[in-house]
């Protein structure tokens, strides 16, 4: 297969074994773990011939590899199982909770090329300034303060001095979300503008030295023009293999602030589910994170190749 | 090679920086505006203030669901203790049953067969409450897999000979049967509705009778009730009830500094005493059912040995726990009954902290040197924690070495279940008011739970502890309860700490918030105001 649609069906086939290598992985390694989910479901008043009981309802007194065959057989039909702890279809609340993910992962992206670009740009062009050396301490700084700590640090000052933000929550609404979802997806951005910036000023101070922006500006091309459309343009390239990569490690990042600004996402979900040894939902969690990391790879791979017609889908 | 920095700028570079900057400005002034302009379910952030029909309540715990009959996490009793009635309830401070969905009940002669007779009431669809539903629903609930049904093993049948009558028929004398009837897992639901939409179905959206009605459910996030326009009741001092999931404990003092919320479930110890100094807020310790002890599995040699067990209990200073773990505020424990339930023994005193006594004590026992042991506790328990250390170093006094293990929940209680564990952290809370629950789990070895896991049994109070289920006389039954408390007590198969209350925290603009001992906090939001603030 050739050209863009034989790389993409290739992507697509390429994650048949990426899904059956996860279910293997988190399937076993899930039950290798100590805990039992009837011991959640009853709570203090657990009793062995209860726990028999919910064992047996659920489909846990099998041998694993029978319900490894079964997940297996539902999976293909869609079926994703039920819930251990919330009596739903696990399917049902992982549409629930993809949403707000979605929104504050998206949301995270955009306001970390918002804040990386500018400043990636104007500390190449002003390089070894006030601004310049201020940025890298400043980035320095942002990369290294945990997500927990930053988090509860942006609700102390803009949620409860300032009252500029909630404190928590999803709201409801487009614009309720993008109230609500500002400071965690700024807690999220802010270290991962920090990697984006970086990038975009090595780059660009690579490509302010190739000979072609000489050229431009000898032929009379305007500053911003030669800027915008030549440096910036091929600059920026790297930068969105970078922004891909990092974005898909987020997916997985999303659990600290979804618990620290109790947002009902897939994150906080994942870490229910297995504290809770939810075995249905950890397992269709963790498949439908590893489809969005599959996705945002994909979709990286195709941008980079329409930015720079060098790569090809070959 | 020139630097694109040192070029000189023209015009229009000039107008265009200009109009990229302008229109940065406005993106960042519509975010702030769409926040300004969209107060949404939040209070008292900037542009707006709560209102006084709403009350906003923050819960540490997710709701798992909303079926009484596979109730167990308290956050997701307490919902459906506002959606649903049951034949009784208890009053509010735990002592004894009061009404609900019967107005009266007749008990025969030899305590065989309940008569209920019920009011009039209706599910909030308008739909009236009938006996079919209650029979309906008590024998759901007894028959429900992994469920309660264990309390009501003595029922031999439950009959609706007319819309308002309920017929509980015995096969045995069963002094709790009205305390297990009042408990959340025998809430009445709609037969016709459960039956036609599947229970899976049904219990995303319940209906029920109670005061409170679910109008939303954000998975996670939050519940939105209004109050049930059928309800037969007074009608609250206010209409919408949100409850919220927040599981950070620091968001969630933060929420209620924020006034986002106007209550806030379970605050942490360490921050009792700041948020009562704080002048907008009040904070709660209601007296709860909770009893916090150190499980002793006596398949571990030692503590088969009633000398070690009596010298365990000399040596750990309650005080020091109930200083560190709890700030204080907490009541150093004695019996393994919460603290003054029915039938309370109060002639009880805590064991007094008495190293030298405990070192006496054991080198009478056949390990004099002392052991080594360990003891397995709960990571980010917060109380839990402080609790362990305060116990390894009162023990190393007398030279007993405990190895503290600290392990997530789930896999802590894996580890202390089965037979092959040594010492660790527990805890029980009452779902009903009468002892025989929590006595049938800690001191019978065959009521299902091991008493407590350690494996521990007394036939004297093993016997009383059956007994008791069936007496009908309350002072006789109360005998047998002080007796089997005493033996326990003397006996000592675990460890008992202390009684911490149920902790709340809500704004001083808040009036007439109570929980009972039970939990639940739903008779309370009949009467409670919410001011403006």
């Amino acid at each position: 297969m050739t050209g863009r649609f034989g790389f993409l069906g290739r992507r697509l086939l390429q994650l048949i074994p990426v899904v059956i290598g996860i279910t293997i992985l988190v399937f076993f390694l899930l039950h290798l773990v100590p805990g039992d989910p009837a011991r959640q479901i009853l709570g203090q008043h657990y009793t062995p011939k209860a726990a028999a009981e919910i064992h047996h309802k659920l489909g846990l007194d099998q041998p694993l590899w029978t319900q490894y065959k079964l997940f297996m057989e539902r999976l293909v039909h869609g079926n994703l199982g039920d819930s251990v702890y919330y009596n739903q279809s696990a399917r049902s609340l992982i549409a629930e909770r993809l949403p707000a993910t979605i929104f504050l992962i998206a949301y995270a992206g955009a306001l970390a090329a918002l804040i990386s670009i500018p400043i990636g740009i104007i500390t190449a062009l002003r390089k070894g300034g006030i601004f310049d050396q201020v940025t890298r301490v400043g980035t320095l700084i942002t990369f290294a303060m945990p997500p927990f700590w930053f988090g509860i640090i942006l609700i102390l000052f803009f949620a409860l001095k300032l009252q500029l933000f909630p404190v928590s929550g999803y709201g409801q609404g487009f614009t309720d979300h993008l109230w609500h979802l500002f400071l965690p997806a700024l807690t999220i951005a802010l270290a991962f503008a920090t990697i984006l910036t970086r990038t975009l000023r090595t780059s660009m101070l690579s490509t302010l030295r190739m000979d072609f922006v000489d050229t431009a500006r000898i032929k009379g091309v305007s500053r911003s023009t030669v800027l915008m459309r030549h440096v910036v343009r091929n600059a920026i390239v790297s930068i969105v293999v970078v922004f891909g990569v990092n974005l898909a490690f987020l997916i997985g990042g999303t659990v600290i602030v979804e618990n620290v600004f109790s947002i009902p996402g897939l994150g906080q979900l994942l870490v229910d589910s297995v504290s809770s040894r939810d075995y249905p939902v950890v397992q269709g969690t963790t498949l439908v994170l590893a489809f969005l990391v599959v996705f945002v790879n994909l979709i990286t791979d195709v941008v980079h190749v329409a930015l720079d017609p060098r790569v090809t889908y070959e | 090679m020139a630097d694109l920095a040192d070029m000189p700028t023209t015009s229009p570079d000039r107008s265009r920086r200009a109009r990229r900057g302008a229109l940065l400005a406005a993106f960042v002034t519509v975010a702030l505006a769409a926040g300004c302009g969209s107060g949404g379910g939040s209070t008292g952030a900037a542009g707006g203030g709560a209102k006084s029909d709403t009350l906003v309540l923050a819960n540490a715990v997710n709701v798992d669901t909303l079926d009484p009959a596979a109730n167990s996490v308290n956050e997701s009793i307490w919902m459906t203790q506002n959606i649903y009635q049951r034949l009784l309830q208890p009053n509010a401070n735990g002592t004894d049953v009061i009404p609900q969905l019967a107005a009266s009940w007749d008990i025969s002669a030899d305590g065989m067969t309940y008569t209920f007779h019920l009011g009039d009431h209706q599910f909030s669809d308008g739909s009236p409450v009938t006996a079919e539903d209650v029979r309906y629903s008590i024998e759901r609930s007894i028959h429900y897999d992994g469920g309660w049904g264990f309390l009501l093993e003595a029922v031999k049948s439950v009959e609706a000979p007319d819309p308002k009558t309920v017929v509980v028929t015995l096969s045995r004398p069963h002094a709790p049967l009205l305390a297990d009837l009042a408990m959340y897992a025998y809430a009445v639901i709609p037969e016709k509705l459960v039956k036609a939409q599947g229970a899976k179905t049904f219990f995303q959206h319940p209906i029920g009778s109670g005061e409170w009605m679910l109008t939303q459910w954000n998975k996670g996030s939050d519940l939105t009730f209004k109050v049930n326009p059928h309800w037969a009741g007074p009608k609250p001092n206010f209409t919408t009830l949100k409850i919220m999931i927040v599981p950070n404990d620091n968001s969630r003092v933060l929420l209620l500094k924020n006034k986002n919320a106007d209550i806030i479930e379970n605050p942490p110890g360490n921050l009792i005493n700041e948020l009562s100094a704080d002048p907008d807020l009040q904070t709660y310790l209601f007296p709860s059912t909770r009893v916090d002890f150190i499980q002793l599995d006596q398949h571990f040699a030692p503590f088969k040995d009633p000398k070690v067990r009596e010298a365990l209990n000399y040596a750990i200073d309650r005080n020091a726990i109930v200083k560190l773990a709890y700030s204080g505020h907490a009541t150093q424990g004695s019996s393994y009954m919460p603290y003054k339930m029915q039938y309370w023994n109060s002639s009880l005193k805590p064991y007094p902290y008495d190293p030298a006594k405990a070192k006496e004590i054991l080198s009478q026992s056949g390990y004099p040197n002392g052991f080594k042991t360990y003891l397995i506790e709960v990571a980010n328990d917060v109380a839990g924690n402080a609790t362990a250390v305060v116990i390894k170093s009162d023990l190393a006094k007398i030279g007993i070495d405990v190895d503290i293990k600290t392990y997530e929940l789930l896999t802590a209680y894996a580890k202390e279940d089965g037979g092959n564990s040594q010492m660790g952290q527990r805890y029980w809370t009452n779902d009903i008011i009468d002892p025989d629950e929590v006595t049938t789990f800690g001191v019978d070895p065959n009521g299902g739970a091991n008493s407590f896991s350690s494996y521990w049994g007394d036939p004297t109070a093993t016997k009383l502890v059956h007994q008791a289920r069936g007496e009908l006389d309350p002072d006789k039954r109360r005998q047998m309860y002080e007796q089997i408390q005493q033996i326990v007590y003397d006996q000592t198969p675990y460890l008992i700490l202390d009684y911490s209350p149920y902790r709340y925290a809500a704004g001083n603009w808040v009036h007439g918030f109570h929980a009972t001992p039970l939990g639940n906090y739903n008779l309370s939001l009949e009467t409670l105001t919410v001011d403006q603030h």
